[in-house]
């Protein structure tokens, strides 16, 4: 890597040639603020506030837009920049409403936390704020379906714009009128309609773009803990944070309150689909599967311990396997991790010898998504996360790298409808949809030809309704599992939130089956079950990786940019003092000052 | 000095292809063909032009820039927004003499290695468009335009593009960006247009007069255009003089001239009974000269000595019943209006002064707003993305600086204390 060296604030900076002063001093922990630069958007020049004075240019830079090179000075805190920089905040608050409480992005905000460290401390301005409420237009609207737009906290820096236009491919905001006047609009006020529209809550540095998911519900110090999880609803696997509310356990509501994007330039850059970041309500929602249920002979399904449920179902299945070894068939969802894939792989190996994976069918659901032909950010249409791992283990046809398309369960199909199946045992830890269709399933066995339902996932779905056991499990924030990812990369998710009720953590409801069922099981975590894969298959390199997999815990939340954006992080690590910087481990305000410099404030 | 430029600009066919041919029309341009491209940028830098849109940069130098090595291809823009108050040269030789123009378009392109010029012509300009289209098309049907041009070999296009009608877009980036059917907002530089200009390629930005006088360059030679002004400060100068004289216009001479000949000759002085207050030399967006500065030369060089800067050379004269709060409430009202609102000090500030100054006007003002007025557009200038911002606080800072009395009468009185009161008020009712 070719590097440059210069100076910022008197301390020597070492960079990859062709980054900005900004960059130089992200990447240093210095502290200059800027707004309309965000690292996945790009350079626009024009919000003013990163200025910095650099030795043998006649006027102040902005950091942004200039480059780095050898030997260049540049000084942050000198009194003309300090006073140059407090001038251009003081004009992004004349017109603000500073409605901070009640501002969804209030305590996470970085017009407020730069505008303490580096803006003047009192305002100037004596005339009513500009409101965009005149004829015709309103100054707060419905912004699509997923997303509002308070036009009065707008700062102009066309962040969204940009992302609208360069990211998603299909500009569909765009400024209005100009000067003093422009505002941030859609065609018609249609607002956006994309698939990554959440982004633009990430991207808006002030709260002008805000998600309904998460309007008012929830405040930054009211979110203890975050979670940096993978999102498993599609085959993508993007890099997130789970963030969980404090709240009393008889309280309602939910504790997942929202999903962020983390960035990974291999994976999701620094975005998520909105599928991702807004349909999780099911996770905590009406529909979830607390208890185990087991249908009654009047044919309600009534709630049982898992003591009985499992001695019965025991019962149950041995007979139909008995009766007819080939009977006995199971169905898995791709939302299955390796560890719940290879705990049925075992499960009938152990019981019915190497032909047993012979009855495993594994499917998902295939959908193409609508999105713009030039898009950065494609998702794909493989709404699950473990095709790829089914694959490793045998389960499904191919290797991880070929294409993947829609599932064929077209032979079980056919079996269950000619009355081949005397049990059929589904896994879906997924959403609701995520086998596909399913109404052939709930056909045969209310009209006869399927004697045996067993349904293991998360919700009351009508194929759970269908069947005669249910077995509550868990859903991929409360467990720890692992996936491979339409890429074939190996990543695993968190355990965000506890299961609800009494479900369980899905291996641990196989181990506790094929115990009773009389499989010499004796894994004692989900990590033991990894082990144990890494060795049986000990040819798939792209498995070997499991032993070493590290899995996150819930941490205690600052903010979500500390979080989900490392570019913008060095500035929580800056204000929040108790936080180690990110990177050098070098305290800022311990660094000697250039003469005449002014100190930054205390926050 | 013979006018070169407008000699013939009140005969009624002087835009004609005809009688252009007749007065050595598109002789520069079979002059130019015969040398090399590189010679033809020689020539032009010998001889002195500096561009003529505002900044008085030197045109050969501009055109050497042009990155020639570029595999893209190369354009001329030529800047025809015309919108800095005060200003209205270039729209006489669009109208007038639309040949010389298009034969110093041609000749740039060639000089350049472009193949293409397109004029952008202001919003507002629908009949220069007519003008301009017209003598293009005599042009293609008479072989100065269109493929192998001449016999030569060049080829040479010539498009006509009317903008949407803002003063930014007359920032030669800006003007880039609306050419590309974008917003009018300026770009980042560097790049310069010269590297990354239109479509990303090399772009020469030359304004309509600098444009229109590289014929005569290449017609009579370098040295002769040099030797037309003073030194650094070649070839004939068109001034555009308004407000408080008898005779307003365009008049073309050598930039020997000095403001009081242009004032108090050309323009015949301000009228009976009135006394001259303040110039301002350049278009609104310059500095004021005082009476007592009249005898500066009007050229680049000359006026920048004084303190000011030759700008556009729309020289606004303004006589002892000029309010100097209104003349910068006025300026502002235009500012604050055409600012394209990219950046935060122009688009913020220009509306707070705007306020301001309004708020003095209309006799509500107080002493400490006058501070205020002076530190926003220090907050103001140096700090925003494109040279609007300078020139949008310019007014303000020219008139504090020396009209400072007049303020303190306004808030002192509660009103305006020079006899044209009328201003006032309708200044008041006249807002949006
Ligand atoms: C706000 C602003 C408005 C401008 N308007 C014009 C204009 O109307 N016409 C023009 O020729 N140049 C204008 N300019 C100057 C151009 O940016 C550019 O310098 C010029 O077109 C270059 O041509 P020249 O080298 O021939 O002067 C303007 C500059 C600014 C900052
Ligand atoms: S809505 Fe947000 S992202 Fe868009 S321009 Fe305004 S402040 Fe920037
Ligand atoms: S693209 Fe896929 S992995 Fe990423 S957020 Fe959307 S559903 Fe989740
Ligand atoms: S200075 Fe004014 S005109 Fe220029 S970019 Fe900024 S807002 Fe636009
Ligand atoms: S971040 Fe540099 S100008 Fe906005």
């Amino acid at each position: 890597m070719e590097t440059v060296t210069l100076t910022i604030d008197g301390r020597q900076v070492t960079i990859e040639k062709g980054k900005t002063v900004l960059q130089a001093a992200i990447e240093s922990g210095i502290s200059v603020p800027y707004y309309c630069y965000h690292p996945g958007i790009g350079i626009d020049g024009s919000c003013r506030v990163c200025i910095v004075k650099i030795e043998k240019m006649p006027k102040l830079q902005t950091s942004c837009s200039t480059v780095c090179t050898e030997g260049m000075a540049v000084s942050t805190r000198t009194p003309d920049v300090v006073e140059a920089r407090a001038g251009v905040f003081e004009f992004l608050l004349i017109n603000h409403p500073l409605d901070c409480p009640v501002c969804d992005k209030g305590g996470e905000c970085p017009l407020q936390d730069f505008s303490y460290a580096f803006g003047p401390d009192l305002s100037r301005m004596d005339f009513p704020r500009r409101v965009f409420d005149g004829d015709g237009v309103r100054g707060d609207v419905d912004f699509g379906p997923t997303l509002m737009l308070n036009r009065q906290r707008c700062i102009l820096c066309t962040r969204c714009v940009r992302f609208m236009r360069d990211v998603d491919a299909d500009a569909q905001i765009n400024i209005i009128d100009r000067g003093y006047g422009s505002e941030i609009a859609t065609f018609q006020e249609e607002g956006v309609h994309s698939l990554i529209s959440g982004n633009l809550m990430d991207v808006c540095p002030v709260g002008a773009i805000t998600t309904r998911d998460y309007r008012f519900k929830s405040r930054p110090w009211d979110n203890p803990l975050a979670a940096d999880t993978i999102c498993t609803q599609c085959a993508k696997g993007c890099n997130v944070t789970a963030w969980i509310k404090a709240k009393p356990e008889w309280a309602k509501g939910s504790q997942l309150i929202r999903f962020t994007p983390r960035l990974n330039p291999d994976v999701n850059d620094y975005w998520m689909c909105d599928i991702g970041r807004f349909e999780y309500h099911w996770i905590e929602g009406e529909r979830r599967v607390r208890k185990p249920l087991e249908r009654q002979a009047s044919g309600v399904q009534q709630p049982v311990s898992w003591d009985d449920v499992t001695a019965k179902l025991c019962d149950r299945l041995a007979a139909a396997g008995t009766s007819n070894p080939d009977g006995v068939r199971f169905l898995l969802s791709a939302h299955a991790s390796h560890e719940e894939l290879f705990l049925f792989k075992r499960l009938t190996e152990e019981l019915v010898g190497e032909s047993g994976p012979a009855a495993i069918s594994v499917s998902w659901r295939y959908r193409e998504k609508q999105q713009p032909a030039g898009t950065k950010f494609k998702v794909p249409a493989v709404d699950a996360p473990n095709v790829n791992g089914a694959r490793m283990l045998g389960l499904v046809p191919g290797a991880p790298g070929d294409e993947v398309r829609g599932a064929d369960v077209t032979a079980l199909r056919q079996a269950v409808e000619a009355g081949r199946v005397t049990a059929l045992y589904v896994f879906d830890p997924g959403p609701d949809g995520s086998l596909g269709d399913t109404t052939w399933i709930v056909e045969a066995r209310t009209r006869g030809p399927l004697p045996l339902l067993i349904v293991q996932g998360v919700l009351l779905t009508d194929l759970a309704r269908a069947a005669d056991f249910v077995l509550p499990g868990a859903s991929y924030v409360e467990k720890e599992a692992s996936y491979t990812n339409g890429h074939g990369r190996l990543q695993g998710t968190t355990r965000a939130i506890p299961t609800p009720g009494d479900a369980m953590e899905d291996w641990q409801i196989l181990v506790n089956l094929g115990t009773a069922l009389g499989v010499a099981f004796d894994y004692k975590s989900a990590a033991h079950v990894r082990s144990d894969v890494t060795g049986r298959f000990s040819t798939i390199t792209e498995l070997q990786g499991l032993s070493t997999l590290a899995f996150n815990k819930p941490m205690e939340a600052r903010h979500w940019l500390q979080a989900s954006n490392p570019s913008e992080r060095w500035k929580w690590d800056f204000m929040f003092q108790d936080l180690p910087p990110v990177k050098g481990n070098v305290d800022p305000t311990s660094l000697p000052l250039p003469p005449g410099a002014i100190p930054l404030k205390e926050v | 000095m013979e006018p070169l430029l407008t000699r013939y600009v009140r005969e009624p066919n002087a835009f004609t292809l005809d009688f252009y041919l007749r007065h050595q029309g598109y002789e520069g341009f079979r002059k130019a063909l015969a040398m090399t491209p590189d010679e033809v940028i020689e020539a032009v830098k010998a001889s002195g032009l500096r561009g003529r849109g505002g900044a008085g940069f030197p045109t050969g130098m501009k055109w050497q820039f042009v990155d020639k090595k570029s595999p893209n291809p190369k354009y001329i823009a030529c800047n025809a927004d015309e919108s800095e108050p005060g200003t209205f040269k270039d729209h006489l030789l669009m109208e007038r003499n639309p040949h010389l123009l298009i034969e110093g378009c041609a000749i740039g392109c060639y000089a350049i290695g472009a193949k293409i010029a397109y004029i952008y012509v202001r919003g507002e300009f629908l009949h220069v468009q007519e003008v301009l289209e017209r003598a293009i098309a005599e042009a293609y049907a008479r072989g100065f335009l269109g493929r192998n041009v001449l016999g030569s070999g060049f080829d040479c296009d010539v498009y006509v593009h009317r903008g949407a009608g803002a003063y930014e877009a007359g920032e030669e980036t800006a003007l880039l960006e609306s050419l590309e059917g974008k917003r009018a907002q300026p770009r980042n530089k560097p790049p310069f247009p010269a590297v990354v200009g239109l479509y990303n390629c090399p772009t020469a930005v030359n304004n309509v007069e600098t444009l229109s006088n590289v014929p005569l360059i290449l017609l009579n030679g370098a040295e002769w255009f040099a030797g037309l002004g003073p030194e650094k400060n070649g070839g004939p100068k068109l001034y555009c003089v308004s407000g408080h004289v008898r005779r307003p216009g365009v008049y073309e001479a050598s930039m020997k001239i000095t403001l009081r000949e242009l004032i108090e000759g050309h323009a015949g002085g301000v009228r009976e009974g009135r006394t001259l207050k303040a110039v301002i030399p350049g278009g609104s967006s310059v500095p004021c000269l005082l009476p007592d500065q009249l005898d500066t030369q009007a050229s680049f060089d000359g006026i920048q000595k004084a303190g000011s800067l030759l700008g556009s050379a729309g020289i606004v004269v303004l006589d002892d019943t000029t309010c100097m709060v209104w003349l910068a409430e006025n300026l502002l009202h235009f500012y604050r209006h055409e600012s394209c609102g990219k950046c935060t000090p122009c688009r913020e500030g220009t509306d707070w002064l705007h306020k301001i100054l309004r708020r003095i006007e209309g006799g509500g003002g107080q002493l400490r707003d006058l501070d205020l007025l002076s530190s926003i557009s220090g907050n103001v200038a140096g700090k925003t993305l494109c040279a609007f911002g300078d020139a949008a606080v310019t007014p303000v800072l020219t008139t504090l600086k020396h009209f400072r009395h007049e303020y303190e009468a306004h808030i002192r009185e509660g009103r305006c204390t020079l006899p044209a009161p009328w201003r006032a008020t309708r200044a008041l009712e006249g807002v949006h």
